[in-house]
C-alpha cells in the first residue's frame, strides 16, 4: 500500500512538473516565433517601399546579414539575391510565397531543414509593379530552442523529481502509518480515517460472532468431555488414518495410556491382534467386537466405522471391561453344570431303586429299606430344589424386595423355635442370647440366613454339642453370632466354604442331607444387606459365624 | 511437500507397528504351541512369518520410495534408515517363530522334555520382542536400553538350559534326537533375543542418531 501511494504520488509530481515545462516551452516558443514574424514583416514592408522607390539602388546601399533578400520578377525570373548570383538561380515562379503574393499582394511559408534545427520563413510582398520582393529569415526550430536549455531544465527536472520522491515517500509512510497502528482486537477503539470505520465495525461484530461461535464450540466440547470422562466405557474416536482424536479418561486408564495421546496412532497404544483385526474390519465398513485380555483382566472392544456423506471418516471404539460379567457368566455356567450334577445323584439312586421294586428283584422284606432310601433320595432333591429357587430369587435381586424394620432378636428366636424339633433330635441344645438390635431389611431374606446359619449348627454337630444365638446392638452394627462346639470346618477348606456347592466333607454331607448351597445364601443374603460375614472355625472344637450388619 | 512427506513417514511408522504386533504374535504363538505341544497353532506361526515377509517386503519399498523421491536427511534419514535394518530383524524374529513352531509340528516332543528353563527364555524372548517393537512405538530410550540388558538374561538361561540338555544324552530315558530340538529351540529363542536387542539399539539409534554397541 505504501508503495502504490507513493509510486502515485511520485508519478503525479513527476508529471505535473514535465507538463508544466512542456507547457512553458511551446508558449515561449510560439511567443519567439510571433515576435520574428511581425518583424520580418515590418523588413519585408520597407524593403518593398525602398524598393518600389529606388529600384536596383537599393540594395546596394543595403547591408543585411540575417536575412536573405531576392527581388524576383512577376514572370519568376530572379532579379536580384544578396546571397547568391541571381543568374544561377531558376525560376521561381512555383514558389508557393512567391505565387501566393503575386495573386494576394502577400506570400508567407515555413520551411524547415531537414534536421528540425532550423526553419527558414518566406515573407513575399508584391511591389507596384508587379515584381515580388521575398525575404527569407533563418530561425531556430524547436529542438535547438530546447538544446539550449536541455541544462537547466535538466537541473530544475532532477532536482524536482527528487525532491517529489522524498516528500511522496514521507507522505505516503505518514498515510499508511495509523493503518499499520489499527489495533484490531479493538478495532472500534481506534482513531484515525473515518474511511476505515465500516471496516472496522465489521472487523468488530466478526470478532463478537467468532467469541460466540468458539465459546459455544468450548462448550459443547467441554460437555463432551465431561459426559464421556464420567462414563464406564472407553471411549476412543479415531479419524480415517487410525489417529485418536479424541479419548475419555476410561479409555486411557484400560488402554494404559501413559501420556497424552491425542493425535497419535491408535495401535501406538494397543497393538494387539484383535486390535488390528477391529481396525480392519471397521476400515471394510462392517462393525465388529473382539475380547481381550489385557493384565489380567477382559475388555471388550466394539469398533464402529463412522462415515461422513457416504465416505469413510473414522473408528469409534467403545471399551468396555467384563472381567467381573465374564466371571459371572463363568460361575453362571459352573453352577448349572453343578446344580445338574447335584439333581442327577439322587435321582440315580431313585430310578435304580425304583427300577429293583418294579422289577421284582427285591427280596421280600428289604421293600421298607429301599422306599425309604428312595424317599430320603426325593426329600434330598426337594431340599436343593427349594435351596435353588431360594438362591435364584436372591439372585433375581433384593431391589424389589420390601424393606423393613427387623427385630433380629425376635427374628432368631422364632427360628430358633422353628428348628428346636430338629435341634432336640440331633441332641443338641439351642440358646437364643442378647437383646433387641433393628435393622432394616428383608425379613424373609434375614429369615432364610438365620436358618441357614442354625440349620449349619445343628447339622455339623455332636450329639450332646451346643448352638448359641447372640444378637448385640452396638454403637453402629448389629452383631448376629451363630456359635456352635460341633465339628468345625478345617482350615485349608475355610476360604472356600461360601462357595455355592462346595462341601467340606461330601459323605458326610450327603448322611445329613446337605446341599452344598447353605452358607453361599448365607453370604448372598449378607451382601444384599451390606453386612459383611467374619468365621472362625477350628476342627474338632467348633465353629462361630458372626454377621455383622451396618445401621 | 513436507506435509506430503510426513504424511508417509506416518504411514512408515504405522506399518512399522503392525509388523512389530506379528513378530509379537508370532513368537507368543510359537512359544504357546510349544507348551501345548499344539500343531495346529503352529500352521498358524507360519501363516504368522508369512504375513511379516510381505510386510518387510511393503515397508523395504516404503523405505526405498521415501529416500529416493524425497532425500531426507539428518533425523529423517535416521528414522527411515534405521526402520530398514529394523525390518530385517523383524522378519528373521518371524523366520524364528516359525522354525519353533516347525520342529513342534512334527509332533515328536513329549510335555516332559521341555525344561523350566526353556519356558523361562520362551517368556524372557517374548518380553523383549515386546520392550523393542515397544520402545519404538513410544521412542523411549529407557525401554531400549533395557531389552538390551535383558539379553544378558537370555543368554544365561541359554548356557542352562545347553547343561541341562548335555546331561540328558547320557540319559537313557530321553531321547537324543528330542534333546537336539530342544536345543535347536533353545537357540532360536536366544537368537529371537539378539534380534530384539538390535531391534532395540536401531530404535535408540533413530532417537539419537549414535550407534550403540558393536
Amino acid at each position: 500500500m505504501t508503495k502504490r501511494i507513493f509510486r502515485s504520488i511520485s508519478l503525479a509530481a513527476l508529471g505535473a512538473m514535465l507538463a508544466v515545462v512542456a507547457i512553458i516551452i511551446g508558449v515561449l516558443y510560439n511567443f519567439y516565433i510571433g515576435e520574428q514574424k511581425e518583424q520580418q514583416w515590418q523588413q519585408t514592408e520597407l524593403a518593398a517601399q525602398g524598393v518600389a522607390q529606388n529600384g536596383m539602388g537599393y540594395f546596394e546601399e543595403l547591408e543585411l546579414e540575417q536575412c536573405r533578400i531576392t527581388w524576383v520578377a512577376a514572370d519568376g525570373t530572379v532579379l536580384y539575391d544578396n546571397r547568391v548570383s541571381a543568374e544561377s538561380l531558376s525560376n521561381h515562379n512555383e514558389r508557393e510565397e512567391i505565387t501566393e503574393a503575386l495573386i494576394s499582394g502577400f506570400g508567407e511559408s515555413v520551411r524547415n531543414s531537414d534536421t528540425l534545427m532550423e526553419q527558414t520563413r518566406y515573407t513575399a510582398q508584391r511591389l507596384p509593379d508587379g515584381s515580388v520582393l521575398r525575404l527569407a529569415v533563418s530561425q531556430n526550430g524547436i529542438l535547438a530552442l530546447l538544446a539550449q536549455v536541455f541544462w537547466p531544465i535538466l537541473v530544475v527536472v532532477v532536482a524536482g523529481a527528487v525532491l517529489s520522491l522524498m516528500l511522496a515517500s514521507r507522505l505516503s509512510k505518514k498515510i499508511v502509518e495509523p493503518l499499520n497502528e489499527l489495533d484490531l482486537n479493538h478495532p472500534l477503539s481506534n482513531e484515525g480515517y473515518d474511511e476505515v470505520a465500516p471496516l472496522l465495525h465489521r472487523i468488530e461484530s466478526q470478532q463478537r460472532e467468532i467469541r460466540k461461535q468458539s465459546g459455544m464450540l468450548h462448550q459443547r466440547r467441554r460437555e463432551f468431555e465431561t459426559i464421556t470422562n464420567n462414563m464406564d466405557e472407553g471411549l476412543v474416536l479415531l479419524n480415517e488414518k487410525n489417529k485418536i482424536l479424541t479419548m475419555n479418561a476410561s479409555a486411557s486408564r484400560m488402554l494404559e495410556s501413559d501420556g497424552d495421546y491425542t493425535g497419535k496412532d491408535i495401535l501406538a497404544l494397543d497393538r494387539s491382534e484383535a486390535m488390528l483385526d477391529l481396525l480392519l474390519t471397521a476400515r471394510r465398513g462392517k462393525g465388529a467386537e473382539r475380547i481381550t485380555e489385557k493384565n489380567g483382566r477382559q475388555y471388550r472392544i466394539e469398533a464402529n466405522p463412522v462415515f461422513s456423506q457416504g465416505f469413510f471418516s473414522g473408528v469409534a471404539l467403545l471399551i468396555m471391561d467384563v472381567t467381573e460379567r465374564e466371571q459371572a457368566e463363568r460361575l453362571r455356567r459352573e453352577f448349572t453344570a453343578n446344580v445338574s450334577h447335584e439333581l442327577k445323584t439322587p435321582l440315580h439312586t431313585i430310578s435304580g431303586c425304583a427300577e429293583l421294586l418294579s422289577n421284582g428283584m427285591v427280596k421280600p422284606g428289604d421293600e421298607k429299606g429301599f422306599s425309604n432310601q428312595i424317599y430320603t433320595e426325593a426329600q434330598r432333591m426337594i431340599h436343593l430344589v427349594d435351596d435353588i429357587i431360594g438362591l435364584s430369587r436372591l439372585d433375581e435381586g433384593a431391589e424389589d424386595m420390601q424393606r423393613e424394620e427387623v427385630d433380629l432378636y425376635a427374628l432368631a428366636q422364632e427360628v430358633a423355635g422353628r428348628f428346636a424339633p430338629t435341634a432336640e433330635e440331633a441332641k443338641v441344645s439351642l440358646s437364643v442370647q442378647g437383646g433387641q438390635a433393628t435393622v432394616v431389611g428383608i425379613r424373609r431374606m434375614l429369615d432364610t440366613l438365620i436358618s441357614n446359619l442354625c440349620s449349619n449348627a445343628i447339622k455339623y454337630n455332636r450329639p450332646g454339642g451346643r448352638v448359641d444365638i447372640t444378637v448385640e446392638a452396638a454403637q453402629r452394627e448389629a452383631r448376629l453370632t451363630v456359635a456352635d462346639n460341633g465339628i468345625g470346618i478345617p482350615i485349608e477348606h475355610q476360604s472356600r466354604v461360601f462357595e455355592r456347592f462346595y462341601r467340606v466333607d461330601k459323605s458326610r454331607s450327603k448322611a445329613v442331607g446337605g446341599t452344598g448351597l447353605g452358607l453361599s445364601i448365607v453370604k448372598h443374603a449378607a451382601l444384599v444387606h451390606d453386612a459383611r460375614i467374619e468365621m472362625e472355625s477350628q476342627p474338632e472344637k467348633g465353629t462361630t459365624i458372626t454377621v455383622i450388619f451396618p445401621l | 511437500m513436507r506435509s506430503r512427506f510426513d504424511d508417509q513417514l506416518d504411514v512408515l511408522n504405522t506399518a512399522m507397528i503392525t509388523m512389530g504386533s506379528l513378530c509379537e504374535q508370532a513368537i507368543a504363538t510359537a512359544a504357546k504351541a510349544l507348551a501345548e505341544g499344539n500343531a495346529h497353532l503352529a500352521k498358524e506361526v507360519a501363516d504368522l512369518s508369512e504375513q511379516i515377509d510381505q510386510k518387510e517386503r511393503e515397508i523395504e519399498g516404503m523405505c526405498l520410495k521415501l529416500l529416493l523421491q524425497q532425500q531426507p536427511v539428518a533425523k529423517d534419514l535416521c528414522t527411515i534408515s534405521s526402520a530398514l535394518k529394523m525390518i530385517t530383524d523383524m522378519e528373521r524374529i518371524g523366520d524364528q517363530a516359525d522354525d519353533i513352531a516347525e520342529i513342534v509340528s512334527m509332533d515328536h516332543l513329549r510335555p516332559m522334555d521341555e525344561t523350566e528353563d526353556i519356558r523361562e527364555m520362551a517368556r524372557a524372548a517374548i518380553r523383549m520382542v515386546t520392550q523393542s517393537v515397544d520402545a519404538f512405538v513410544k521412542k523411549d530410550l529407557e525401554i531400549a536400553h533395557g531389552v538390551i540388558a535383558d539379553d544378558d538374561f537370555v543368554d544365561q538361561c541359554f548356557d542352562r538350559v545347553k547343561d541341562t540338555l548335555i546331561q540328558r544324552f547320557s540319559m537313557p530315558e530321553y531321547d537324543g534326537e528330542i534333546t537336539l530340538d530342544l536345543l535347536m529351540i533353545a537357540k532360536y529363542f536366544e537368537r529371537i533375543g539378539d534380534h530384539a536387542t538390535n531391534i532395540a539399539e536401531w530404535v535408540i539409534f533413530s532417537i539419537t542418531g549414535n550407534r550403540e554397541g558393536n
